[in-house]
């Protein structure tokens, strides 16, 4: 008499990336799946580690502003303000009036473009190429803001200890502004589309729904908290640079689904084109924010700094330690995509294969998977579960009890 | 926490508070700090790994944000450099996870608990096989 059922799931491994798995970063997702249904989800992590911590070690603290610059083209400003703050910590030095306006302009430029990114490649992820190309051409004003403001479209070289590294003439101000205000009305208009398109809302709405708490305990940063109702963002906590003066409209959702992050992107592009519009409406005239960079202090006092900036992906951390030496004797960089890829796995089970790229472009997780069988007791209806390896053991428990393999 | 903590090593710049703990407290540290502030109450933002050759030590650092007032401490404690076992809180602030795998990848910190360690999470395998630890001190 038959009293017990094995239930081996058959699940089936899809690897998912890791080149271009929906977002830039070269990152494996293996996916087990059953049926069509996410059962697991891995991460495999290490197709690019440049070693840029280690790096920093073996170059002076100058010549890492230039290092820094390159661990992320999309937020390069963002990153070496936040090293350059970490250097002027330990330094004792601030900048001017006028320099902390101008990084804060830089910052939400980069802002703007890089949620454009996310929202554009999230379009193309559910099949909707045409938007996609709409909002990158449209981006290309954004950039275009960003080269009249640093010199460069993409890797800017913008910050500098004690200020910035190109000044901004009236009338290029005035060109910035022009721009975007223009690209403000873009913004306005495909927020509209995210919100009333069906195919969008379809593909987005309810997937890869994140609790409050589970957002919080994970550590998911950014927009990905934003929009489960978690009220972080480090440049009102913080009021680094100018944001003591410039103060941001936090943007929170409650729905905490892939659309959800999405929409809170797009208003918080909104708010960051009210802000480049004001900051420089009212650009202070307090001397040149162009430090004499000869003149820097080139020996760095024992000290340690730990500074804060919201990236365009949330909080980003630096820690730079100085034993008195040319070099630091340590820089940690914690980026937020770090937890946010490697710490979410339980995001995406539940959901179909179809969803999948849709929620790592929401944001990105990490599990690690246990392939184990499931025992069914149909006299009782108790389930419990055997990791593989015993029951491949063959242990003595197991044998001549008449099983069903499900 | 300032109940269970007295705060006694200074600042990191600019005005984190530094409270200083055995290694052996780590695990209590966090259980209070769930129990006094909710699981809502705080996150782990990273955790930063400090190979200090001269004094024998591997110098870890929690940097935790309390919310919803976002303020960050550091917790911050000490392992001997020949022997760096810590306790792991994955199970009880998931959040750690990413700083843990990553402090024990590159710094050869062990995690006591954490089911998830393995080397070449990030080195690459022929640096992993060597027993190499990158950030330690030469």
């Amino acid at each position: 008499m038959v009293d017990k059922v094995v239930e081996l799931p058959v699940t089936i491994e899809i690897p998912v990336g890791p080149q271009h798995p929906a977002l830039h970063e070269p990152v494996l997702l293996k996916a087990y799946v059953d049926g069509e249904t996410v059962v697991k989800v891995e991460v495999n992590t290490g197709y690019n580690h440049r070693g840029i911590e280690k790096l920093c070690e073996q170059n002076t603290f100058y010549k890492d502003i230039f290092i820094i610059g390159r661990v992320c083209g999309i937020c390069n400003t963002v990153h070496t303000d936040v090293y350059v703050r970490a250097l002027e910590q330990i330094l004792g030095l601030e900048p001017n009036r006028r320099a902390k306006y101008l990084r804060v302009v830089a910052m939400e430029l980069e802002r703007i473009h890089s949620h454009m990114l996310i929202n554009a490649v999230m379009a193309e992820v559910v099949g909707f190429d045409t938007l996609f190309m709409s909002i990158m051409l449209d981006r290309e004003k954004v950039m275009k803001a960003k080269e009249i403001l640093t010199g460069a479209r993409v890797m800017a070289d913008y910050m500098m200890v004690g200020g910035v590294r190109r000044d901004l003439s009236d009338a290029d101000a005035g060109r910035i502004a022009k721009l975007v205000e223009q690209v403000r009305e873009r913004l306005t208009y495909y927020k509209r589309v995210f919100e009333e398109d069906t195919t969008i809302t379809k593909r987005l709405m309810g997937v890869g729904v994140l609790k409050r708490v589970d957002a919080v305990r994970h550590t998911l940063l950014g927009p990905v908290a934003r929009g489960s109702g978690v009220r972080i963002d480090a440049r009102v906590s913080d009021r680094y640079d100018a944001y003591d003066e410039l103060q941001p409209e936090v943007v929170v959702r409650g729905e905490g689904d892939s659309w959800a992050r999405m929409m809170v992107r797009w208003d918080e592009a909104l708010v960051s084109a009210e802000i480049v519009l004001s900051a420089l409406s009212k650009l202070p005239r307090d001397g040149s924010p162009v430090p004499d960079e000869r003149k820097l202090p080139r020996k760095f006092p024992p000290g340690e700094a730990y500074t804060r900036v919201e990236a365009p992906r949330g909080e980003l951390t630096y820690y730079v330690m100085s034993d008195g030496k040319a070099n630091p004797y340590r820089v940690k960089i914690r980026t937020p995509s770090f937890t946010n890829i490697v710490n979410s796995a339980f995001l995406y089970e539940g959901y179909t294969i179809a969803d999948l790229p849709v929620i790592l472009a929401s944001l990105d997780p990490c599990i690690s998977c246990m392939e184990r069988a499931v025992i069914t007791d149909l006299r009782t209806g108790e389930r419990r579960t055997v990791p593989f390896t015993q029951l491949s053991r063959g242990d003595k428990a197991w044998r001549g009890r008449g099983f069903y393999l499900l | 926490m300032t109940a269970t903590l007295a705060q006694a090593g200074g600042f990191v710049k600019p005005n984190r508070r530094v409270f200083t703990l055995e290694p052996s407290r780590v695990r209590s540290v966090f259980l209070d700090l769930v129990r006094e502030r909710g699981q809502e109450g705080f996150y782990v933002s990273t955790i930063v790994g400090v190979d200090l050759k001269e004094e024998g030590l591997i110098r870890v650092d929690y940097f935790v944000v309390l919310l919803p007032e976002e303020e960050t401490v550091v917790l911050r404690t000490a392992v001997p450099r020949d022997n760096p076992v810590l306790d792991s809180i994955v199970d009880i602030v998931p959040g750690a996870l990413s700083g843990e795998l990553e402090t024990h990848d590159l710094l050869g910190v062990l995690f006591q608990g954490n089911p998830y360690l393995r080397r070449g999470f990030f080195v690459p395998s022929d640096v992993a096989e060597k027993g190499v630890y990158p950030l330690r001190r030469g």
